[in-house]
Protein backbone atom coordinates (compact mmCIF):
# COMPACT_ATOMS: atom_id res chain seq x y z
CA UNK A 1 0.00 0.00 0.00
CA UNK A 2 1.33 3.47 -0.62
CA UNK A 3 0.52 6.74 0.82
CA UNK A 4 1.09 10.45 0.35
CA UNK A 5 2.04 10.90 4.32
CA UNK A 6 5.13 12.75 3.69
CA UNK A 7 3.43 15.02 0.62
CA UNK A 8 0.65 16.49 3.13
CA UNK A 9 2.65 16.52 5.64
CA UNK A 10 5.07 18.61 3.86
CA UNK A 11 2.45 20.87 3.17
CA UNK A 12 1.32 22.22 6.28
CA UNK A 13 5.36 21.89 7.29
CA UNK A 14 5.04 19.69 9.97
CA UNK A 15 8.32 17.47 11.51
CA UNK A 16 7.40 13.29 11.97
CA UNK A 17 7.68 14.37 15.45
CA UNK A 18 5.13 16.75 15.57
CA UNK A 19 2.86 14.59 13.11
CA UNK A 20 3.60 11.20 15.84
CA UNK A 21 2.59 13.99 18.47
CA UNK A 22 -0.55 14.27 16.88
CA UNK A 23 -1.36 10.58 16.11
CA UNK A 24 -0.44 9.63 19.53
CA UNK A 25 2.78 7.44 17.98
CA UNK A 26 6.19 6.87 18.12
CA UNK A 27 8.39 9.21 14.75
CA UNK A 28 9.33 6.01 13.59
CA UNK A 29 6.18 4.88 13.17
CA UNK A 30 5.36 7.73 11.20
CA UNK A 31 8.71 7.68 9.30
CA UNK A 32 7.72 3.63 8.73
CA UNK A 33 4.32 4.79 7.11
CA UNK A 34 5.98 7.55 5.07
CA UNK A 35 8.81 4.77 3.57
CA UNK A 36 5.84 1.96 2.79
CA UNK A 37 7.92 -0.41 4.99
CA UNK A 38 4.99 -0.15 7.47
CA UNK A 39 0.88 -0.66 7.14
CA UNK A 40 -0.61 1.11 9.61
CA UNK A 41 -3.93 -0.54 11.29
CA UNK A 42 -7.45 1.03 9.94
CA UNK A 43 -8.17 2.86 13.39
CA UNK A 44 -4.25 4.67 13.03
CA UNK A 45 -5.89 5.11 9.41
CA UNK A 46 -8.93 6.98 10.60
CA UNK A 47 -6.79 8.99 12.90
CA UNK A 48 -4.80 9.73 10.25
CA UNK A 49 -7.21 11.29 7.88
CA UNK A 50 -8.82 13.02 10.27
CA UNK A 51 -5.65 14.88 11.27
CA UNK A 52 -5.32 15.27 7.96
CA UNK A 53 -9.06 16.41 6.96
CA UNK A 54 -9.21 13.56 4.16
CA UNK A 55 -10.99 10.94 3.21
CA UNK A 56 -8.39 7.46 3.76
CA UNK A 57 -8.38 6.74 -0.14
CA UNK A 58 -7.18 10.32 -0.97
CA UNK A 59 -4.27 9.31 2.01
CA UNK A 60 -3.70 5.73 1.11
CA UNK A 61 -3.75 3.84 -2.24
CA UNK A 62 -3.06 0.24 -4.16
CA UNK A 63 0.60 0.32 -4.80
CA UNK A 64 -1.18 -0.87 -8.72
CA UNK A 65 -3.39 2.13 -8.72
CA UNK A 66 -3.07 5.41 -9.75
CA UNK A 67 -2.19 8.27 -7.06
CA UNK A 68 -5.22 10.10 -6.11
CA UNK A 69 -5.30 13.79 -7.02
CA UNK A 70 -4.61 15.93 -4.62
CA UNK B 1 11.41 18.08 7.51
CA UNK B 2 12.36 14.58 6.80
CA UNK B 3 14.32 13.39 9.94
CA UNK B 4 17.39 11.11 9.68
CA UNK B 5 16.80 7.11 10.52
CA UNK B 6 20.28 6.83 12.02
CA UNK B 7 18.67 7.33 15.48
CA UNK B 8 20.33 5.11 18.14
CA UNK B 9 18.87 1.64 18.68
CA UNK B 10 17.22 2.63 22.14
CA UNK B 11 15.71 5.58 20.93
CA UNK B 12 14.26 3.67 18.46
CA UNK B 13 12.22 1.98 20.46
CA UNK B 14 10.03 5.17 20.51
CA UNK B 15 11.39 8.64 21.14
CA UNK B 16 8.63 10.00 23.08
CA UNK B 17 9.03 10.61 26.74
CA UNK B 18 6.48 7.95 27.90
CA UNK B 19 8.18 5.92 25.91
CA UNK B 20 11.92 6.62 27.31
CA UNK B 21 10.12 6.68 30.84
CA UNK B 22 9.11 2.91 29.99
CA UNK B 23 12.29 1.72 28.12
CA UNK B 24 14.02 2.93 31.31
CA UNK B 25 11.92 1.23 33.79
CA UNK B 26 12.12 -2.43 32.16
CA UNK B 27 15.52 -2.19 31.39
CA UNK B 28 15.97 -0.96 34.86
CA UNK B 29 13.87 -3.88 36.47
CA UNK B 30 16.06 -6.23 34.08
CA UNK B 31 18.84 -5.36 35.25
CA UNK B 32 17.93 -5.56 39.05
CA UNK B 33 16.20 -8.63 38.15
CA UNK B 34 19.94 -9.98 36.64
CA UNK B 35 21.94 -8.63 39.56
CA UNK B 36 20.02 -10.32 42.09
CA UNK B 37 20.13 -13.47 39.99
CA UNK B 38 23.65 -13.73 39.74
CA UNK B 39 23.93 -12.65 43.28
CA UNK B 40 21.47 -15.43 44.53
CA UNK B 41 23.39 -17.62 42.57
CA UNK B 42 26.13 -17.61 43.99
CA UNK B 43 24.90 -17.17 47.28
CA UNK B 44 23.91 -20.52 46.99
CA UNK B 45 26.41 -22.04 44.82
CA UNK B 46 29.12 -21.27 47.64
CA UNK B 47 27.14 -22.34 50.33
CA UNK B 48 27.37 -18.90 51.88
CA UNK B 49 23.57 -19.02 53.24
CA UNK B 50 23.01 -20.59 56.09
CA UNK B 51 21.03 -23.76 55.77
CA UNK B 52 17.16 -23.44 56.62
CA UNK B 53 14.91 -20.50 55.82
CA UNK B 54 17.45 -18.32 54.98
CA UNK B 55 17.93 -20.68 51.65
CA UNK B 56 14.55 -20.16 50.53
CA UNK B 57 14.66 -16.65 51.16
CA UNK B 58 17.83 -15.73 49.06
CA UNK B 59 16.58 -18.35 46.59
CA UNK B 60 13.16 -16.71 46.12
CA UNK B 61 14.33 -12.85 46.23
CA UNK B 62 14.41 -12.95 42.31
CA UNK B 63 10.96 -14.16 41.57
CA UNK B 64 10.48 -10.86 43.33
CA UNK B 65 12.35 -8.70 40.96
CA UNK B 66 10.69 -10.52 38.53
CA UNK B 67 7.74 -9.72 39.17
CA UNK B 68 8.46 -5.99 38.70
CA UNK B 69 10.27 -6.90 35.42
CA UNK B 70 6.96 -8.62 34.19
CA UNK B 71 5.06 -5.16 35.50
CA UNK B 72 7.58 -3.18 33.89
CA UNK B 73 6.96 -4.77 30.51
CA UNK B 74 3.46 -4.61 30.66
CA UNK B 75 3.13 -1.30 31.02
CA UNK B 76 6.19 -0.87 28.36
CA UNK B 77 3.49 -2.56 26.01
CA UNK B 78 0.64 -1.25 26.75
CA UNK B 79 1.50 2.00 26.02
CA UNK B 80 3.55 1.57 22.74
CA UNK B 81 2.16 2.25 19.66
CA UNK B 82 1.43 -0.39 16.96
CA UNK B 83 4.41 -0.64 15.48
CA UNK B 84 6.13 -0.72 18.49
CA UNK B 85 4.13 -3.77 19.40
CA UNK B 86 4.70 -5.88 16.32
CA UNK B 87 8.69 -5.79 16.84
CA UNK B 88 8.27 -6.43 20.40
CA UNK B 89 6.22 -9.81 19.27
CA UNK B 90 8.25 -10.80 16.86
CA UNK B 91 11.40 -10.37 19.21
CA UNK B 92 9.52 -12.56 21.48
CA UNK B 93 8.80 -15.19 18.70
CA UNK B 94 11.69 -15.07 17.99
CA UNK B 95 13.46 -15.95 21.35
CA UNK B 96 10.52 -18.17 22.27
CA UNK B 97 10.44 -20.36 19.12
CA UNK B 98 14.28 -20.08 19.07
CA UNK B 99 14.87 -21.66 22.70
CA UNK B 100 12.86 -23.87 22.67
CA UNK B 101 14.48 -25.27 19.51
CA UNK B 102 18.02 -25.06 20.93
CA UNK B 103 17.03 -26.86 24.22
CA UNK B 104 14.90 -29.62 22.41
CA UNK B 105 18.32 -30.08 19.80
CA UNK B 106 20.66 -29.83 23.09
CA UNK B 107 18.25 -32.26 25.16
CA UNK B 108 18.78 -35.02 22.21
CA UNK B 109 22.43 -33.73 22.44
CA UNK B 110 22.42 -34.49 25.93
CA UNK B 111 21.53 -38.24 25.26
CA UNK B 112 24.57 -38.26 22.73
CA UNK B 113 26.89 -37.30 25.90
CA UNK B 114 26.98 -33.44 25.34
CA UNK B 115 27.61 -32.31 28.98
CA UNK B 116 24.68 -31.26 31.32
CA UNK B 117 23.53 -27.76 30.16
CA UNK B 118 22.04 -25.53 32.77
CA UNK B 119 18.81 -23.70 32.82
CA UNK B 120 20.25 -21.00 33.01
CA UNK B 121 21.77 -21.32 29.81
CA UNK B 122 18.73 -21.39 28.38
CA UNK B 123 17.81 -17.52 30.14
CA UNK B 124 20.79 -16.53 28.34
CA UNK B 125 19.83 -17.57 25.00
CA UNK B 126 16.16 -16.23 25.12
CA UNK B 127 17.86 -12.96 26.37
CA UNK B 128 20.18 -12.87 23.16
CA UNK B 129 17.35 -14.22 20.83
CA UNK B 130 15.53 -11.44 21.68
CA UNK B 131 18.08 -8.80 21.48
CA UNK B 132 18.69 -9.90 18.16
CA UNK B 133 14.90 -10.03 17.53
CA UNK B 134 14.34 -6.53 18.53
CA UNK B 135 17.71 -5.55 15.92
CA UNK B 136 16.07 -7.44 13.30
CA UNK B 137 12.69 -5.82 13.99
CA UNK B 138 13.57 -2.08 14.02
CA UNK B 139 16.27 -1.98 11.14
CA UNK B 140 12.99 -3.76 9.12
CA UNK B 141 11.12 -0.76 9.80
CA UNK B 142 13.87 2.36 9.62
Amino acid sequence: MKNRLKVLRAERDWTQARLAAGLDVSRQTVNAIETGKYDPSLPLAFKIARLFEQPIEAIFFDGAAEEPAP
Amino acid sequence: MTETTSDSLFMRCGDSKRDIQNALRAAGAILAWAICFAGSSQLLKREMVPEGAMQLVVAAIPSLFGIFVLIAYGRLLRESDELQRLVQLQALAIAFGGTFLAVSTYAILERLGAPRADLADAITVMAVLYAVGSVIGWRRFS
